[in-house]
């Protein structure tokens, strides 16, 4: 096995919580937080639930401390929020220090703010800032300048596996020594676009999200920020860091098979799986727990319930569940918050309860994990699949 | 890494109604718009392929050029390691406008999920992902114009590290109904057919 990329920080915002510990009392307790929607004034209100992150625009340029003037969509905002987390829990004083990056994903970017203003900012330029924070690099360059980062700045858009490839580009950037240090993950806030983007795929459930459940009706959308803080060995053994866990696998696959759905028998989940665990060392056996995408759509995790049961051939699969129940589907930041996850799943050695699974699919023998389980973890395979079938799977493994 | 020698072997530009294949006119029309252009080729080459007409014209433009590229060399049932790395100048902005247009009276608006799906330049590199079942490296770039020296670099990158057997890289411009595609397949494997040439003096022919 080979030693991995060194996590020493973590920041997160999501429905269940504003930062690591309250996502993690929310995943020990059961506490989901899919709810109606309060934010977005949207036709679809009475039918979706969400997984919405309860603090309200107002209250997060509070917490930021921006001015009135401040043109930051919510999902700069909640990016912010989560990564100046991140880097205060790596212990970070002096942000330049080391050659620091940061590699930001998001879907969404600032489509908020464009949804607000789209019609009148031709004829009211005092608008036209907030349509100029729509690109998602907008995003990035926001935190960077909250952060005060003066290196590498990039922003990585691939759908719901955004987040996973911004990681996996991170780990890599730091493998091969161009940074000494990095900020990597991900933001996403909801969207009217969103919203009426999936509604129209009619992959939208209007209950609660079953992953892995045969009578799983869809998704539930949820919104979220996260980061981890990635450094070099030499900076950690210079300063002394705790190592939280390490990012030891990575892999990235394309599906080829169509713009919004995955092949039926998860060709790039297989590939993006098989790639994680040569670049690792680890055999499929080594995995104490699986994060799966598990969305709850039917297609998703039938594709990707056969693309494990591919990996694992005739070998047991390990303890698995989705924790999308308890955030919904947080799109490009999905793959950061269930990194957080899965190093709290190493650290306190804990399995979270798939939650909503009643009756195992028809077309497969799995079942997913539904109760809280304690045991200890040495290694977690976490899978993020996008649209345009581009496939992601990180491993961590304990330090 | 080391430095292998990496060879041009096919290439094939569309533009002014014409297709030439490694130097040779193989498609030629009288001026029409590039939607009856696309479509008589389609028919002349005989493709076989529905999902063509769904495509919008930059994918129809990006399909129509690698399939006489792609076509002979890759198998069926096999995995084929073809990298694509295409650019263009001016994104999907052709398909962007067409689908602002149709969002952009406030009273009266008509998106089509149809034509969302192509406001991506990418998304050409998915419908030849999809054609040829490649599930190898791919990405598009932006550029001012053609940037020989960056396409050369960057499969030779790709071909040297073993990320792939075969590039795919080339230009696919559209917008307003200009348009030009350059494409070529680049190898380690020894072609000495266009040894004299460059992917940039093959692209200003």
């Amino acid at each position: 096995m080979k030693k991995g990329v060194a996590i020493t920080g973590m920041g997160i915002i999501s429905s269940i919580g504003n930062s690591v510990e309250e996502n993690f009392d929310s995943l020990l307790n059961e506490k989901l937080a899919i709810t109606r929607i309060e934010h977005i004034t949207t036709v679809h209100a009475d039918i979706i639930k969400v997984g919405e992150i309860k603090k309200t625009n107002s209250e997060l340029v509070d917490d930021l401390k921006l001015t009135a003037e401040n043109n930051f969509s919510r999902t700069a905002m909640i990016g912010a929020y989560a990564a100046k987390q991140a880097v205060k829990n790596a212990g970070i004083t002096s942000i330049n220090e080391y050659r620091t990056g940061l590699i930001s994903a998001t879907s969404v970017g600032g489509m908020d703010m464009t949804e607000k203003h789209y019609y009148d900012y031709f004829t009211n330029p005092e608008l036209v800032k907030y349509i100029s924070c729509h690109d998602g690099g907008d995003v990035a360059d926001k935190i960077a300048e909250e952060l005060g980062i003066k290196g590498l700045v990039t922003t990585i858009s691939t759908a719901c596996s955004s987040a996973a490839n911004s990681i996996m580009l991170g780990a890599r950037l730091i493998k091969s020594g161009k940074l000494d240090r990095v900020i990597v993950g991900g933001t996403d806030a909801l969207a009217k676009f969103t919203i009426n983007g999936f509604k129209t795929l009619m992959i939208l459930s209007d209950d609660y999200n079953k992953p892995f459940d045969n009578n799983r009706k869809g998704l539930n959308l949820g919104e979220a920020a996260a980061y981890l803080v990635l450094e070099s060995d030499e900076v950690v053994e210079k300063q002394n860091k705790k190592v939280l866990a390490r990012v030891s696998g990575y892999g990235n696959a394309n599906d080829a098979f169509h713009q919004t759905a995955s092949s039926e028998n998860g060709d790039g989940a297989y590939l993006a799986m098989k790639k994680a665990f040569e670049v690792s060392g680890l055999k499929p056996s080594d995995i104490d727990y699986i994060n799966v995408h598990g969305t709850a759509t039917p297609n998703n995790d039938l594709s990707e319930g056969r693309a494990i049961l591919r990996i694992y051939e005739d070998e047991k699969v390990p303890d698995f569940s989705s924790t999308k129940p308890f955030t919904g589907h947080t799109l490009a930041a999905a793959a950061a918050i269930e990194a957080v996850y899965s190093v709290l799943a190493i650290q306190n050695g804990v399995v979270y309860p798939n939650l909503n699974f009643e009756t195992p699919m028809e077309e497969f023998d799995l079942k997913p994990h539904t109760s809280l389980k304690n045991k200890n973890i040495e290694h977690v395979l976490s899978n993020s699949f996008g649209f345009g079938g581009n496939c992601s799977t990180l491993i961590f493994s304990k330090s | 890494m080391t430095q292998n020698k990496t060879y041009i072997h096919d290439y094939i530009t569309i533009q002014n109604n014409e297709i030439v294949l490694n130097g040779t006119s193989v498609f030629k029309i009288d001026p029409t718009d590039f939607a009856d252009f696309s479509k008589q080729a389609y028919r002349n080459f005989e493709i076989q392929y529905p999902k063509f007409f769904k495509m919008d014209a930059l994918s129809k433009l990006a399909f129509l050029g690698s399939e006489l590229l792609l076509s002979p060399i890759t198998v069926a049932d096999k995995e084929n390691n073809i990298a694509l790395i295409l650019a263009n100048k001016s994104s999907s902005l052709d398909t962007d406008v067409k689908y602002q247009e149709s969002l952009s009276n406030k009273e009266d608006y008509f998106p089509s999920p149809a034509v969302f799906v192509y406001t991506l330049p990418n998304i050409c590199l998915g419908e030849i992902s999809i054609r040829h079942q490649l599930k190898s490296e791919n990405s598009f770039f932006i550029f001012d114009a053609f940037n020989p020296e960056f396409m050369s670099n960057y499969s030779n990158i790709l071909l040297n590290s073993n990320k792939a057997d075969v590039v795919l890289c080339g230009w696919v411009e559209f917008f307003n109904d200009n348009y030009k595609a350059f494409l070529c397949t680049i190898s380690s494997e020894e072609n000495l057919k266009h040894k004299n040439e460059t992917i940039n003096t093959l692209y200003n022919k």
